[in-house]
């Protein structure tokens, strides 16, 4: 077993990242899921479960029938919400693709490259979420 | 540090038993779940851009039913997976019943992806009532 003085420290701050953005993507989920039965009635089949779980905002969820949905939901608590979600889950997402890739990618070069690739994909996710959120709906 | 030279191969085909099934399961659950939820946000970030084509296509597949059961597997697996992890590494102790804890993992999985999963399915095969 490491000790903590031991560990590269940006390794080390990833490794923690990846587990408290858990926590607190689990904590959410729940909240969702939670809020959205108390106040739900009927259509809560799995996939609507989920949709509340992660995402919350009125455009996502619409199709259930938790009241109020359009007026309540379209406000910028939840707006902020899903922008803390969609951050915390791209960068735990595409900072796990990079400790997978870094197992089997060797040539530092590549490994330079693919870690590129990898930031501006989640740049662009997450632009592209955020503008969705913001924007659009 | 030593590198390990292993490859995709050598991953699936090493025999560590419990352990290594569900960190291999893990990897790709987690692989899954990217891949999956940055084409949904991509797919609706260029269907409002551009109303294209390509966006539509992509929107009816990942809302097909077999995608789906893909999806709420890759979440589920990894979410409980994940949190039985962070348990372990915040509570060292807890190591001595590691074995125990994965199937204790596998016995809340089975029927909170299987119930939802069994009606998806038959909702593809015999028609939602």
């Amino acid at each position: 077993m490491r000790r903590l003085g031991e560990c590269n420290g940006l390794e080390y701050y990833l490794w923690l990242f990846t587990r408290l953005s858990a926590i607190l993507m689990l904590g959410a989920g729940a909240a969702g899921i939670a809020y959205a039965n108390i106040w739900g009635r009927t259509l809560m089949d799995a996939p609507a479960q989920y949709r509340w779980a992660f995402f919350p905002i009125y455009w996502h969820v619409q199709n259930t029938d938790v009241p109020d949905v359009f007026p309540v939901w379209a406000n910028a608590f939840w707006r902020v919400w899903c922008t803390i979600l969609l951050l915390l889950a791209s960068l735990h997402g595409f900072n796990g693709l990079r400790v997978v890739l870094e197992d089997y990618l060797h040539p530092p070069v590549l490994v330079f490259l693919v870690k590129g690739l990898i930031g501006l994909l989640f740049m662009f996710v997450f632009g592209a979420g955020t503008v969705i959120i913001f924007e659009w709906f | 540090m030593k590198q390990h030279r292993a490859g995709l191969w050598e991953t699936l085909r090493y025999q560590g038993g419990l352990g290594a099934v569900v960190w291999v399961l893990h990897r790709i659950t987690g692989l899954g779940i990217l891949l999956l939820v940055s084409m949904h946000v991509m797919a609706a970030f260029f269907m409002n851009a551009l109303d294209d084509p390509i966006s539509t296509t992509l929107t009816r597949w990942y809302q097909s039913p077999p995608v789906q059961v893909f999806v709420y597997f890759c979440v589920l697996y990894h979410a409980l997976n994940g949190l039985r992890v962070l348990v372990e590494d915040l509570y060292p102790p807890l190591w001595r019943y590691h074995r125990e804890l994965i199937w204790l993992q596998w016995a809340m999985f089975i029927p909170i992806f299987g119930l939802p999963a069994f009606f998806i399915i038959r909702g593809i095969v015999v028609g939602n009532p």
